[in-house]
């Protein structure tokens, strides 16, 4: 479904390698996840593959299309959420959601199914007819959502999806990313919300500093995923004992501090300030 | 609009709002520097032949007609009306639409405090475009009349009192036009049919008095002025209240008819009028101002709705359909590329009408070919610029350039079709209109046939050059500078290119057309004249025309793959 091939990219003026020597290949029906801390190289990589940057050297195949060679047609069986959720605001929803499926020569009957049945999903019913412009953050993220799947793509590529997300939605994503595989087609997504890798993906991949360091399975491997983390934490160079010790127990414990029993008899209690002037208190300094 | 106003977050506010403006202390590269002097000495070289043009002016007035007071009174209302509409829209756009007031409005400041320090820069704005405008005027009416030097502190106290008033006044009008703009916000295609309207009135109120001027100059004789002109112009000075009060300070007491209590009382009343629009403007703003930007930030999402029917379109319709409303739900871009384009031919025609009063018989009929041939490419130059922010314009949204299985060919291609269909028949109606007005005795056969054919011939090939270089240049260098809602922010630097490019060719296919309609030509021993018999011209700008066309159709398409795939947001 997608092959990606010692793949290398270098930004113009720039000594980093932004990307170097990636490889992996997605299977049919496959949930991939894509880790790596800011700046590891995960967005770069979806760049590449989705043909919005040029790279310095190696190959990516959609559905057995190169990226380079045949760009129409990779393109065609593949769609894509971006993580700033950019969409022509002057457009209306629905006006936004045909102009996708135009491209992708959806026809009108299956689009206006689908369309009606996203914007239920997603609830955005009430919205479709309006601009965009007036959407809220996650409305904008839903049309871009419905936009990418309006054309049933075999590879559905989401860069960081759940950001500004209200619960509901990432209910309905994560139960539509199933029902995407379930029908063959493949999923890769980025994320930094390794809970949600941990219980979505068949396999995952991390990146750190440009390079894949590490890819294997999830499913049917209890021991990757109950180190999921601590394998995250290592591979990015950010495990510190007590702080894993702590992120970890997050699952398990109530993380909350104790509320003291009144404001006025906790000596701690900041009080508020009329300016910016109010100091520390020197005993505690 | 309550709370305390402490002077410390005042000036903080506004060393801010400075800083945000002309950017901070760091050092900037040998190009940006030259760039700016180059902005400096550009804006000296206008601004001096500004100031000769008001030498002339004076002289015309004071020396020649002896109309000090009138030509003051006149000097003094217009001054007054260029400085108050800049006040108005300077105050407009700081004030009330400058998007950082969501962002300063969460800052523990009171609304007073950035109002403050928000008029305190509209303020030394306005002063600054008083005394550039008023100065000159004053000083050179000085030097004129041999004014003793105690009258240049006069000029100075009337241009700061001047600059109080004017800024008092574009704070009143300013809330009402904001209102107008907020009532009118999504309803863009009213907007644009009104700014069209207005745009082409203007220039024509512009040209035809233009026009006017020309032909009372050519039927004077002797003096400048007629009796009754003069007449007319005293009459008009004697009651044109508060200006005369104004230009009665400046005439001073050496020429004028008021002693030292006649010009203190005018003082007074400048004062007083002053006063009055100060506590005007002081009550309306502070009434209105925190409720305007509230409702500014409230009432930005509103937006338009519309039913579409969910029904599948081509490839190209599509994008010509998103294209198009992405432009005709922009005020600025519709504007920038409807404007135009629909007053041209208007505009043309009377450009022309404005050469053929120069003496169609002389002067006039000789170079009215070669003024339509320039005005048209002007226009033209002025339409297609918008095409030089076609990449740019895609902001964020570059990336789904990218995404869509569509090639960038195709994608440029239905870009400039939307470009260029528009210019082609605006060329096309501009050759029209005056092709059939100045071929026929009525335009008293200003053109021929063979002339308007061929500059309309040659329009056509110009707007597909033009707009294909602007096009290659956006792809090469574009500027993803974009406001929140997508939006360029300012015009880059590719619309410059653009337009100096276009004047150029406007300016040199205008002056051979001209030059070879009007003088016989000497090449070595022969004489060349192409007077009343311009088809070989045309052939030669045509073929011109035609080299043009293919530099700039293969600059736009040569390895368009490879540098669209270079563009990079």
């Amino acid at each position: 479904m997608l092959k990606v091939t010692n793949l290398k990219k270098i930004y113009p003026k720039s000594d980093r390698v932004a990307v170097d020597n990636i490889s992996f290949e997605l299977k049919p029906g496959e949930i991939f996840g894509f880790l790596g801390q800011n700046g590891a190289g995960k967005s770069t990589t979806i760049k590449c593959l989705t043909g919005i940057l040029p790279f310095d050297s190696g190959t990516i195949e959609i559905c057995g299309y190169d990226i380079v060679k045949e760009p129409i047609k990779a393109k065609m069986n593949m769609g894509y959420v971006p993580d700033n959720h950019s969409v022509y605001e002057k457009l209306t929803g629905r006006e936004y959601v045909n102009f996708v499926a135009d491209l992708y020569k959806v026809p009108s009957e299956l689009r206006k199914e689908r369309m009606d049945r996203y914007a239920k999903l997603f609830r955005l019913e009430s919205a479709m007819n309006r601009q965009i412009r007036g959407y809220s953050h996650g409305m904008k993220q839903k049309i871009c959502i419905i936009a990418a799947l309006i054309h049933e793509p075999k590879l559905w590529v989401l860069d960081e999806p759940m950001m500004g997300l209200d619960p509901q939605s990432t209910a309905e994503i994560i139960a539509h990313m199933r029902e995407h595989c379930a029908k063959g087609n493949t999923v890769f997504f980025s994320s930094h919300n390794l809970d949600l890798v941990k219980k979505l993906c068949h396999r995952v991949a991390i990146v750190n500093d440009g390079h894949l360091v590490d890819l294997f399975d999830l499913a049917g491997n209890e021991a990757n995923k109950a180190n999921l983390e601590e394998k995250f934490f290592r591979i990015t160079g950010t495990y510190d004992k007590r702080l894993f010790e702590d992120y970890a127990a997050q699952e398990s414990e109530d993380m909350r501090p104790q509320l003291p029993a009144s404001d006025e008899d906790d000596p701690k209690s900041a009080p508020c300030v009329a300016d910016g002037s109010a100091k520390q208190d020197p005993a505690e300094e | 609009m309550k709370g305390d106003i402490s002077l410390t977050r005042v000036r903080t506010l506004f060393k801010l709002d400075l800083k945000s403006r002309f950017g901070t202390t760091h050092k900037r590269g040998v190009k940006y520097r030259i760039a700016q002097w180059l902005n400096i000495a550009f804006f000296l070289a206008v601004y001096a032949v500004l100031i000769l043009g008001m030498y002339y002016l004076t002289k015309i007035f004071v020396d020649r007609s002896d109309l000090r007071l009138e030509f003051l009174v006149l000097i003094s209302l217009a001054t007054t009306v260029i400085a108050a509409a800049v006040a108005t829209g300077n105050i407009i756009k700081n004030l009330y639409q400058n998007g950082d007031n969501e962002m300063l409005l969460r800052f523990p400041v009171s609304g007073r405090e950035i109002l403050l320090a928000k008029s305190i820069y509209c303020f030394l704005h306005n002063l600054a475009v008083c005394v550039l405008l008023m100065l000159p005027f004053y000083v050179t009416f000085g030097a004129v009349t041999h004014a003793p030097v105690g009258d240049y502190f006069t000029y100075i106290g009337v241009i700061l009192l001047s600059s109080v008033a004017t800024f008092a006044v574009g704070n009143i009008l300013a809330v009402p036009a904001m209102k107008i703009v907020n009532a009118v916000k999504n309803k863009f295609v009213v907007v644009l049919i009104v700014t069209i309207i207005l745009v082409c009135g203007a220039f024509v109120i512009y040209l035809i008095s233009l026009s006017s001027i020309l032909e009372y100059m050519r039927d004077s004789k002797q003096d400048i002025f007629s009796p009754e002109m003069i007449a007319k112009y005293r009459a008009f000075a004697t009651g044109a209240y508060p200006f005369r009060w104004y230009a009665e300070l400046v005439n001073g007491r050496r020429y004028g008819t008021l002693q030292a209590g006649g010009l203190a009382l005018r003082f007074l009343y400048i004062l007083l009028m002053t006063a009055a629009l100060c506590t005007g403007a002081y009550f309306i703003t502070s009434h209105e101002y925190y409720k305007t930007i509230l409702y500014g930030i409230e009432s930005g999402k509103s937006t338009v709705s519309r039913i579409v029917r969910d029904k599948r379109m081509s490839v190209v319709r599509t994008l010509l359909t998103k294209e198009f409303y992405l432009i005709l739900r922009s005020f600025n871009y519709s504007f920038e590329y409807l404007a135009m384009a629909c007053a041209a031919p208007i505009m043309v025609f009377f450009c022309n009408r404005l050469a053929a009063t120069m003496g169609t018989d002389t002067v006039g009929g000789a170079i009215m070919p070669g003024i339509t041939i320039m005005v048209t490419i002007i226009f033209i130059t002025v339409t297609v610029s918008f095409a030089s922010t076609c990449i740019s314009r895609e902001g964020g949204c570059f990336y789904m350039t990218k995404v869509m299985p569509v090639s960038f060919k195709t994608q440029i291609l239905t870009k400039f079709l939307l470009y260029s269909v528009v210019a082609t028949i605006s060329v096309a109606l501009s050759c029209l209109v005056s092709g059939i007005y100045y071929t026929s005795a009525a335009g008293e056969h200003a053109l021929s046939g063979v002339d308007a054919a061929a500059i309309w011939g040659i329009s056509e090939i110009l707007v597909i050059s033009l707009t294909s270089l602007c096009m290659a240049v956006d792809i090469k260098w574009p500027t993803f500078n974009v406001s929140g809602d997508g939006e360029l922010v300012a015009a880059n630097k590719n619309v410059a290119i653009a337009l100096i490019v276009g004047f150029f060719i406007a300016i040199v296919f205008g002056t051979v057309v001209m030059v070879c309609n009007f003088f016989p030509i000497t090449i070595g021993t022969w004489l060349v004249s192409w007077q009343g018999n311009l088809g070989n011209i045309y052939l030669m700008l045509t073929i011109v025309s035609l080299i043009l066309l293919a530099a700039s159709v293969t600059a736009l398409f040569k390895g368009l793959d490879k540098r669209y795939n270079r563009i990079i947001w």
